[in-house]
């Protein structure tokens, strides 16, 4: 029987393998940069502190966001790195702050994104032997293979970019689909305003609320999208279409009776889509092959809120129900810290505390 | 925490309109206020009523104070409790509504923004606004938790808030936000701003409350006294305590 701090040692034995990079952040960080990436929402949870000239700086959220940070600053983008972290994060939960123990990975500029992407799911399953958790459950969601499936149900590109915003937030995406399923009664007044006058009404509108007419949403943006609405009310998503999206978001069950069902109602709608299930159906067998007695679920309405996730994500449960690991590809993240070109990244966080408790049960 | 074993803290606020107000509320049910310092002093009395000490407190400080159990009775907006804190309204008891200070708190935006009614048109908007502006939607409020809140049960996540402290109305001309989240209590300050609420866009109708806080340390003699002092006030019924 292993005690709690040999289980520990393990996993700093396992953060310190030879072929990673132990990163070391500090613990008190710009919260700016959280604010960017993630918002309001996420921004919510931090714990702030301010300096006497109105800085705002925060305790350690997560390990992502620096150890990305860091990789851009080190003018490392190109290069393949493999970062792992062990320490204490800070947030606030119901105005309650908790310290949490955070393990994890970070793969960026990887060459081969699937072959990361595994190393990732490996790393994850080490971790959680180490705490004895051999059959966890674990669900997978393709956040990559939903943008193709909008493409290739030939879904209206305006249409397309709404449906994939609300993905990972179930309330919104509900409501959304009421909207697709119910679509307003077509208003017929007058023949659509042409783009020229509608600007011009909103300029005139906009000066003489005194509002800037490039600080903001410009009279052209407000216009177009105005005129965009009308169009959109005026050819609904075809009912077929919404039943089959409706269709596609209620798929969650065991990873391969998920994807053939799926490419099954694909088949059925018409088009082929076999091609992007193939690259989940390769992780969900490798994930499988890593623990057997693993329940592995593909969810497709599986998402994490934040829009810089971008290929396939997962997350690993216990017996109590709780997140133990998390993660998956978030390859527009680097991006929007700043850097010049997309790079490829991968990683997953581990909550220590809860495999500890999952452990000593 | 009251000093003495028995003994109530009843919070009012310390100045304006919600002071008089309230003081006109209370002396109606014949417990007149006393202020004896005037408005430069923040402790009075209740005539007749030596076991109450009243302290006056700033409306949003009065919120905090009964979240945090520091006064016993307070008189303040519920939309404070609301944006006091994320769990307020589970640490306060809302005796009765007051009758007067009602306000609501609204999603405003520029009425020159044509194809926005509802809050699925402002997710949208707020969805690629960074992409188009290279910036963050900017919501300018005094109200954080309520908008993040409001927003979060509309999924919408890409924005951030500019906290405002006063005027945050003109904050769209002034170009520090793109729009606001405000209180209202006619709609004209709004309107002459050409700022128009959402459809959707109620996020709470306030009013002046009596709240007793539920965190207070409420020992068996001070719990009768409460009760004593609310069956003056009339309008509650008894048993109040019994929920504390």
């Amino acid at each position: 029987m292993k005690t709690a701090s040999e289980r520990y040692a393990a996993l700093v034995r396992l953060v310190e393998s030879r072929t990673v990079t132990r990163a070391s952040v500090p613990l008190l960080l710009p919260a700016g940069p959280y604010f960017d990436l993630a918002g309001e929402e996420f921004g919510r949870n931090l714990l702030l502190t301010t300096t006497n000239n109105g800085v705002e700086y925060c305790l350690r959220a997560d390990f992502t966001l620096p150890i990305a940070q860091q990789y851009i600053e080190d003018g490392l983008i190109g290069v393949p790195s493999a970062f792992t972290y062990l320490g204490p994060i800070f947030r606030q939960e119901n105005s309650t702050p908790v310290e949490l123990e955070q393990a994890g990975l970070e793969l960026l500029g990887q060459p081969d994104a699937d072959n990361a992407l595994d190393q990732v799911l490996t790393f994850a399953r080490w971790a959680l032997a180490i705490y004895d958790i051999t059959a966890p459950n674990v669900r997978l969601g393709g956040v990559g293979l939903f943008e193709a499936f909008l493409e290739a149900a030939n879904i209206p590109l305006a249409w397309r970019s709404r449906i994939r915003h609300r993905f990972g937030h179930p309330e919104a995406l509900e409501r959304l689909m009421e909207r697709l399923a119910n679509p307003e009664e077509r208003n017929d007044g007058p023949a659509p305003d042409s783009r020229d006058t509608v600007i011009e009404i909103v300029t005139d509108a906009m000066l003489s609320g005194g509002l800037s007419l490039i600080g903001s949403r410009t009279p052209e943006e407000i216009a177009d999208r105005y005129l965009e609405k009308q169009a959109l009310e005026s050819a609904p998503i075809p009912s077929e279409t919404v039943a089959l999206l409706q269709d596609y978001l209620s798929v969650a069950e065991s990873a391969e009776a998920a994807l053939d069902r799926i490419s099954a109602m694909c088949k059925e709608a018409g088009f082929d889509f076999d091609e992007p299930l193939y690259q989940v159906r390769n992780h969900a067998a490798a994930l499988q092959a890593l623990s057997p007695g693993a329940d592995v679920i593909f969810d497709a309405s599986f998402s994490p809120r934040l829009d810089y996730y971008t290929g396939i994500v997962f997350e690993m449960t216990g017996a109590f129900g709780e997140v133990l690991a998390s993660g998956g590809e978030y390859d527009r993240m680097l991006e929007r810290l700043g850097a010049d070109e997309p790079v490829k990244a991968s990683g997953c966080a581990l909550w220590v505390d809860r495999l500890e408790r999952e452990a000593s049960q | 925490m009251s000093v003495l074993p028995g003994g109530l803290t009843l919070a009012v606020p310390s100045k304006g309109r919600l002071e008089e107000l309230t003081r006109k509320s209370f002396s109606s049910s014949r417990l007149t206020i006393a202020r004896p310092g005037g408005a430069r002093s923040y402790i009075g009395s209740i005539k007749n009523q030596p076991q109450v000490t009243v302290r006056f407190y700033p409306a949003a400080e009065i919120a905090r104070e009964l979240i945090l159990g520091g006064v016993d009775i307070g008189v303040t907006g519920s939309d404070l409790i609301h944006e006091a804190s994320e769990n307020g309204e589970e640490n306060v008891l809302f005796v009765r509504g007051l009758g007067f200070g009602e306000a609501n708190v609204v999603v405003a935006i520029p009425d020159s923004w044509i194809d926005v009614q509802q809050m699925t048109d402002l997710a949208d908007v707020a969805s690629d606004f960074r992409a188009r502006h290279g910036r963050w939607l900017r919501v300018a409020t005094k109200y954080v938790n309520l908008t993040r809140r409001h927003f979060a049960k509309y999924g919408i996540a890409e924005y951030r808030i500019v906290e405002s402290a006063g005027a945050t109305e003109s904050a769209p001309a002034a170009g520090t936000a793109d729009l606001i989240v405000d209180i209202t209590s006619t709609g004209s300050t709004l309107a002459a701003n050409q700022l128009r609420v959402l459809d959707d866009g109620l996020i709470m109708k306030s009013e002046a409350n009596l709240i007793v806080s539920r965190t207070a340390d409420w020992t068996p003699l001070r719990k009768a006294q409460l009760e004593a002092l609310l069956s003056i006030m009339g309008g509650v019924p008894p048993g109040i305590s019994t929920l504390l």
